[in-house]
C-alpha cells in the first residue's frame, strides 16, 4: 500500500502538480484574488444593492387642515413606506423643493378636501412623483393607490364619515369586494439581498476562476520557462492537466467560503442542501478556468491577459440576470442569455438556495453548463497544446 | 507652457501608436454603456401568473380576464389537481387561486378572498407582481359595482412619465463609462512609464513635476473629452435623453469630471509603477466603487448606514446628480452647484496627491 502511494506520488504527474502549488503559493497576487474578491464581492453586493422601495420622502401641503386630512396624512406616513419630510404653504414651493432632488414624493390636499368628504361627495388628492427611476416610481405609484383604498375603507368604517357611506350607498345595492391576499413564497420578508447575492455568487466563479487561471497560464510564459516545460518528458496533456488541477482545488476552497459567508452573514436559506449548489459551483469554476486558460494563449503578459477580460466580462456579467431579472431583458436579448454559463448557475443557485428545487426541474441548466464546461475546457486545452507544440 | 503642450503631445502619440489602448478608448466605454444600459432592467414585463379555478363559475372567469386583459401579465391555466407550488418551481412568478365558492359569495355582496402566491425568490419583481395584482382586482372591484370612491388619487409622474428605464440608467451609464476608462488608459500609461524605466528619462530631464502631470493631464483629458461625444451622442439617439434645463451647469461639470477622473488615473499610475496592480486599483476605484455606491442603480437611501457615508467620497455620485439633473430634472445650478464644486474639489486633490509622490523623485535643479 505504502508502495503504491510513494509511486503516484512520484510520477511526473504528482511532480508537476507539487510544482505548481508551490508557484501558486509564492505568488502573492494570486493568493490575495482568491481570498479579497469573494468577501469584498458578496459582502459590498448584499449589502448595497438593494431595489427596496421604503421610506419615501414625503413633502406634504395640507390647504385642507381638517381631521379628514390629517388622518390621510397619518394612514399615508404609518407604512414603511413614506415618510413626512416636511410641510409646505403651496404646490409651487413643493414641486421647486422636488426638482431639486430634495424629495421624492409630494401630496397635496386640497382646501375643500373635509368639507367635500362631510358631504359625501368624492375628492381627488394630487400625488407628485419623482418618476426619474422608473422602478421605484412604479413600486410608490401602487403604494399611493392602496394607501387610498385603505383609507377609503377606513372611512366606511369610521363613524366620522358615516354620512359618506349612506349617501354613496343609497342608490345601489350591497357592494361586493374581491380581496386579495397576497402569499410571499419562499421568501417571505421579501429580503433582497438573497435575490443579489445568489447571482453574485455565479458571476465570482465564473469571473475570478478565470482573471486567476489567466493569469497564472500567462505566468510561466512571461518568464519565460514556457520551453524548459517543453522539453521536460512530460506529455502536453500532462503539462496542462496539472496546471489546472491546483487552481481548481484552491478555487473550489473560495466556493466553500463564499458558500459559508452567504449562509452566516446573509442567511440565505439553502433549501434543496448543499450538494447542487456545489455541483454547478464546481462546473462553473471549471468553465471560469477555461476562458481563463483560453484568453490566456490569445496573450503575451498578464496585464494583456486582463485587460482582454475586460472585452469578455461585460457581456458575460451584464447579460446572465445575476444581478436583474433576466426576463426583464428586452425580448431579443434574452436568448442570448442562454448561451451564458452565469445565467445558467444563477437558475440553479436561486432554484435550489431559495426555492428548493432538485434535479427534477434543474437538470436543462445543468446539461447546459456541463456541455459550455465541456466545451471551454477542451477548447483551451487545445489552444495551449497547440502552442506548446 | 511649450514643455506642457509637448509632453501632451507625446502622451497622445503613445497613444494612438498603441492599438490596445486605442481599442480600449473607444470601443469598451461605448459597449459598455450600451450593454448595461439596456440589460439593467429591474421590472418584468408580461409576468406569468398561473390561474388554479377551484370555482368554474361565470364571476371567476370574469375575474380571470380581467387579468388576461392586462399587458403586464400572462395567463397560464392550470389543472385543479395538480400542486400550484410545482407551477412556481417551473418559472411561473405568481399562482392566482380562485376558492369554491367565488361566484356564490360575489352574488352575495360579501367580501369574497383570492389568494396570490408570489415567487419571492426575487423581493423586487415579488413586489411589482402583488402591485400590478391587486391593481387588476381594484379595478375589477370598480367595474363590478360602480361606486364613487370617496377620494380619488391622481398620480402626476413627474421628470418621466413613461417610466422609461432607459431614461433612468443613461445618465449613470454613461457616467460609469467615463469613470472606468479615463482613469484606466491614464493609469496604464503612467505604469508604463514606471515599469520600463522610462520614467528616469523625466526625472533627470529639466521638465518639471508640475509640468509632466499637467501635460499627461491634459493628454487624457482631451481623451475623456473625446470619448465624451459619442457617449453623449448614445444618451441622444439610443437611451432618449433630452437636456431638461439649461445645459450650461452640465458641460462645466463634464469638465470637471474628465479632470478629476484623469488625475486619479494619474495618481494611481504615479503612485503604483506595475500595471497589473495599477489596472486592479482602477477597476476598484473606478469602476466598483462608482457601480456601487453612486446611486447608479439604487436609492443611495436603501445602502445600509454604515456604508452610506463612503458614497459621498465617491467622486461619481455627485456627477451623476448633476447629469441626471440636467436630462431629467431641469433644476440647473441651484441643484448642482455644490456637486460641481465636489467634483472639481476630489480632481484637485488627485492632482496634489499625485504631485507629492512625484515630487519626492525629482532631483532639485
Amino acid at each position: 500500500m505504502r508502495n503504491f502511494l510513494q509511486g503516484i506520488a512520484n510520477t511526473r504527474f504528482m511532480a508537476l502538480i507539487r510544482k505548481e502549488f508551490g508557484q501558486i503559493r509564492r505568488d502573492r497576487r494570486v493568493i490575495i484574488s482568491l481570498i479579497v474578491p469573494p468577501i469584498l464581492m458578496i459582502l459590498l453586493f448584499g449589502f448595497v444593492l438593494n431595489p427596496t422601495v421604503a421610506n419615501l420622502r414625503l413633502g406634504v401641503v395640507d390647504d385642507s387642515r381638517t381631521p379628514e386630512s390629517r388622518e390621510l396624512i397619518a394612514t399615508l406616513t404609518e407604512s414603511e413606506s413614506f415618510a413626512t419630510a416636511g410641510n409646505y404653504f403651496s404646490a409651487g414651493q413643493l414641486g421647486d423643493v422636488i426638482a431639486r432632488g430634495k424629495l421624492d414624493a409630494g401630496v397635496i390636499v386640497p382646501y375643500d378636501f373635509g368639507r367635500d368628504l362631510q358631504r359625501g361627495r368624492p375628492a381627488t388628492v394630487q400625488f407628485l412623483l419623482n418618476a426619474m427611476d422608473a422602478n421605484t416610481a412604479r413600486i410608490a405609484q401602487a403604494y399611493a393607490e392602496s394607501v387610498i383604498a385603505t383609507y377609503n375603507n377606513g372611512l366606511g368604517q369610521s363613524g366620522l364619515n358615516a354620512d359618506f357611506r349612506r349617501v354613496a350607498a343609497a342608490g345601489g345595492q350591497p357592494r361586493s369586494q374581491v380581496v386579495l391576499h397576497p402569499a410571499y413564497l419562499y421568501n417571505p420578508g421579501l429580503v433582497s439581498s438573497w435575490f443579489v447575492v445568489s447571482g453574485v455568487f455565479g458571476m465570482l466563479c465564473i469571473l475570478n476562476a478565470s482573471i486567476v487561471s489567466a493569469a497564472a497560464m500567462v505566468k510561466e510564459r512571461e518568464a519565460g520557462t514556457l520551453e524548459q516545460l517543453m522539453m521536460s518528458p512530460a506529455g502536453t496533456y500532462t503539462i496542462v492537466v496539472a496546471k489546472i488541477t491546483p487552481l481548481f482545488l484552491l478555487l473550489c476552497l473560495m466556493v466553500l467560503g463564499a458558500i459559508g459567508l452567504m449562509k452566516m452573514v446573509f442567511q440565505v436559506p439553502f433549501r434543496g442542501g448543499y450538494v447542487l449548489v456545489m455541483l454547478g459551483a464546481a462546473l462553473c469554476v471549471l468553465c471560469g478556468i477555461g476562458i481563463g486558460t483560453f484568453i490566456a494563449t490569445f496573450t503575451k503578459t498578464s496585464a494583456q491577459a486582463q485587460l482582454t477580460s475586460f472585452f469578455v466580462n461585460p457581456p458575460l456579467t451584464s447579460l446572465s440576470g445575476a444581478l436583474t431579472p433576466a426576463q426583464a431583458l428586452p425580448a431579443w436579448l434574452r436568448p442570448l442569455t442562454n448561451l451564458n454559463p452565469i445565467y445558467h448557475f444563477g437558475v440553479i443557485a436561486r432554484g435550489s438556495m431559495l426555492r428548493g428545487s432538485g434535479l427534477g426541474t434543474l437538470w436543462p441548466n445543468f446539461l447546459a453548463l456541463l456541455a459550455f464546461t465541456l466545451v471551454m475546457v477542451s477548447l483551451s486545452v487545445w489552444r495551449f497544446r497547440k502552442q506548446l507544440s | 507652457m511649450r514643455r506642457i503642450l509637448a509632453q501632451m503631445r507625446k502622451q497622445l502619440t503613445q497613444l494612438v501608436r498603441d492599438r490596445m489602448s486605442l481599442a480600449m478608448a473607444l470601443v469598451l466605454p461605448v459597449m459598455i454603456m450600451v450593454l448595461i444600459g439596456t440589460s439593467f432592467k429591474l421590472t418584468v414585463s408580461d409576468l406569468p401568473i398561473v390561474v388554479q379555478d377551484l370555482d368554474g363559475s361565470s364571476a371567476s372567469r370574469n375575474l380571470i380576464d380581467a387579468f388576461r386583459a392586462s399587458v403586464t401579465v400572462h395567463v397560464v391555466a392550470w389543472p385543479v389537481e395538480q400542486s400550484p407550488q410545482l407551477a412556481l418551481q417551473h418559472g411561473a412568478y405568481a399562482v392566482l387561486i380562485i376558492p369554491v365558492h367565488f361566484g356564490r359569495d360575489v352574488v352575495r355582496g360579501s367580501k369574497t378572498p383570492v389568494q396570490l402566491l408570489v415567487d419571492a425568490s426575487d423581493s423586487n419583481t415579488a413586489r411589482l407582481m402583488s402591485g400590478y395584482a391587486s391593481r387588476i382586482v381594484q379595478a375589477y372591484n370598480a367595474a363590478a359595482v360602480p361606486v364613487p370612491q370617496p377620494v380619488q388619487a391622481s398620480i402626476r409622474l413627474w421628470f418621466n412619465p413613461g417610466l422609461s428605464d432607459k431614461l433612468y440608467l443613461g445618465p449613470g451609464v454613461f457616467v460609469l463609462a467615463l469613470s472606468m476608462f479615463v482613469p484606466l488608459l491614464t493609469a496604464l500609461a503612467m505604469a508604463q512609464e514606471g515599469q520600463r524605466g522610462t520614467i528616469l528619462q523625466v526625472y533627470v530631464s529639466n521638465i518639471s513635476a508640475h509640468e509632466y502631470l499637467l501635460g499627461n493631464t491634459l493628454a487624457y483629458m482631451v481623451v475623456g473629452l473625446a470619448e465624451c461625444v459619442p457617449l453623449i451622442a448614445l444618451l441622444f439617439t439610443y437611451f432618449g435623453a433630452r437636456f431638461a434645463g439649461e445645459p450650461f451647469p452640465f458641460l462645466v461639470a463634464t469638465v470637471l469630471y474628465v479632470f478629476c477622473v484623469a488625475s486619479f488615473g494619474i495618481m494611481v499610475g504615479v503612485a503604483i509603477p506595475n500595471q497589473i496592480a495599477a489596472i486592479s486599483v482602477v477597476s476598484l476605484g473606478g469602476y466598483l466603487l462608482v457601480f456601487l455606491l453612486s446611486g447608479l442603480l439604487f436609492p443611495i437611501a436603501n445602502i445600509p448606514a454604515g456604508l452610506r457615508w463612503i458614497s459621498d467620497l465617491v467622486w461619481g455620485k455627485h456627477y451623476i446628480i448633476v447629469v441626471r439633473d440636467a436630462f431629467l430634472q431641469g433644476a440647473g445650478w441651484p441643484a448642482t452647484w455644490l456637486e460641481i464644486l465636489i467634483i472639481g474639489g476630489t480632481g484637485a486633490a488627485f492632482y496634489m496627491l499625485a504631485w507629492l509622490s512625484m515630487r519626492r523623485m525629482q532631483l532639485k535643479a
